[in-house]
């Protein structure tokens, strides 16, 4: 099953990467706006070669990880709170549900007043991103945990922040991971956006340098680094952490 | 020797903004090593009243005396065994059966042969390892027995804990809990509303009346154990209770039809 599903996603990128080429060949679309798979291929191996693409990744992914864990565990900070006063729900959390409106970009000119173009800036951008959903999913999470669980936490003797870390979050796991995932995805357009508009090192960097030298295969073969880092984080991290928590809850399809 | 005691316990339910009376002046006595059952028609505040005991509800008025002391808050000392899914599913069997001696502060170590000498008992030394979706119901009911005995507890509280159970692993789990209470000695309250539950567990049965929630009479079962589910003898029990109860089942569908 799993090896088929492989073999088709080998032959369906396979065949884009050959349609790509047809049309190129065709050159009904000027080389400027299209490059061929090949050139791609060469300013990939390129910068490769000379380091500039894992510096612009390792730049890119420290930024991220920092941010999405400040913004996990203050995410889950607030959720728990709005679960569990209902004044800050009223409050902090009608304000949450507004700020959560806000696209990750549209916090990049505030960022840049608050830090100027540096880490730091991209970092608060990120976090900006995905502390707003992970909150609300970490709400619903600790809203939606069964009666019960939390009956035999308490009878068992766990009260207080014992109850917070051994049964409540652990039982709104299922709920947090669907935050996480929300989360990371607004982190990374946070991550890329800001380095774009920041223009400091890191693959959204590369992205605007190739704009700079109109350089369209810089640019396509970066979107395409983006996009598979995307797929890699999602489809190795995040889905077999939650396959593995729908299992183990029982809730697996 | 007086274990528990509930002195005139009062409890009160907003339902749609009328208050109703869930519970109307429980006095209930337990005894040291007692084996109490009470059974009663759904709904007649029989569970309130043992989450009450626990400590999980607190009544309007009235308190619980357990060894003479008065209690309002959870406590290892009466550990519950639950109707269904309270075992957590991020633990292993055995860390679930650890978890209130975890909470305790108990060394790993010590928890660890405490888990294992109740895993033991209720035979499920294969299973430790296993999380819960792995496990049966009646399997389920087995951990959830193991690790509210791991407590070692004053006294064990069921809720309706085998309910859900199909009837051959039922019978096989009440002689066990027989067998369980003779060894540990453990002084029990176990809620069911199912009569031959009752007769075959009790030592004493609480028959509950409902609305206003009372117990209407309290019928004691002195018969060898541990008793079988199809013992004939166990009959005049069963029926001495059904009659209390049927008066109750058909006041209450008068009522509902009014």
């Amino acid at each position: 099953m799993k090896i088929k599903s492989l073999y088709k996603q080998i032959l369906f990128y396979a065949g884009i990467v050959a349609v790509w080429q047809i049309i190129f060949l065709t050159h009904l679309v000027p080389e400027q706006a299209l490059p061929s798979p090949m050139q791609v291929g060469q300013v990939l191996v390129k910068e490769t070669s000379d380091g500039s693409l894992l510096y612009a990744i390792a730049n890119s992914m420290w930024r991220l990880v920092v941010g999405l864990v400040i913004a996990i565990v203050g995410g889950m900070i607030i959720g728990i709170f709005m679960a569990k006063v209902e004044a800050v729900n009223q409050t902090i959390g009608s304000l949450i549900l507004g700020l959560q409106s806000i696209p990750s970009v549209a916090w990049v000119p505030l960022a840049l007043l608050w830090f100027g173009p540096t880490d730091a800036g991209v970092i608060f951008v990120t976090v900006a991103g995905a502390l707003f959903a992970i909150s609300i999913n970490t709400h619903s999470g600790i809203k939606n945990i069964p009666p019960t669980y939390l009956a035999a936490g308490r009878n068992m003797g766990a009260s207080g922040l014992q109850l917070v870390t051994n049964v409540m979050i652990p039982a709104a796991l299922p709920y947090l991971i669907t935050g996480f995932k929300q989360g990371w995805a607004y982190a990374w357009r946070g991550v890329i956006a800001a380095e774009i508009i920041f223009s400091i090192a890191g693959l959204g960097f590369l992205l605007n340098l190739g704009k700079h030298d109109k350089d369209i295969s810089q640019v396509s073969g970066i979107l395409i680094i983006v996009m598979i880092i995307g797929i890699l984080v999602d489809g190795f991290v995040f889905k077999k952490i939650e396959a593995k928590i729908l299992s183990r809850w029982g809730l697996s399809k | 020797m007086t274990k528990l005691q509930a002195k005139n316990i009062v409890k009160h339910f907003d339902h749609n903004g009328n208050s109703v009376v869930a519970l109307d002046g429980i006095n209930l006595n337990v005894d040291e090593g007692d084996f109490v059952c009470i059974v009663g028609p759904s709904g007649c505040g029989k569970s309130t009243f043992l989450n009450i005991v626990a400590g999980l509800e607190k009544p309007d008025s009235g308190e619980i005396l357990l060894n003479g002391n008065p209690i309002s808050t959870p406590g290892p000392d009466r550990t519950m065994v639950f109707q269904e899914g309270a075992l957590f599913p991020w633990l292993k069997v055995i860390d679930n059966v650890e978890f209130g001696l975890k909470m305790a502060g108990i060394p790993k170590d010590e928890r660890r042969q405490i888990s294992h000498s109740y895993l033991d008992m209720m035979q499920l030394t294969k299973f430790a390892d296993s999380y819960i979706y792995q496990l049966s119901t009646g399997m389920k009911q087995r951990v959830a027995i193991a690790r509210a005995l791991a407590m070692d507890p004053e006294i064990l509280l069921m809720d309706e804990p085998f309910a859900a159970l199909d009837s051959q692993t039922r019978d096989l789990l009440l002689v066990e809990l027989q067998l369980i209470w003779e060894r540990t000695k453990k002084t029990i309250i176990f809620v069911t509303h199912n009569i031959s539950e009752s007769v075959i567990l009790g030592n004493k049965v609480e028959v509950f009346k409902n609305r206003p929630s009372k117990i209407k009479k309290e019928i004691l079962i002195d018969y060898r154990r541990p008793r079988l589910a199809e013992d004939e003898n166990l009959q005049k029990y069963y029926h001495q209770i059904l009659d209390e109860l049927k008066s109750e089942v058909i006041a209450r569908t008068k009522e509902d039809s009014q």
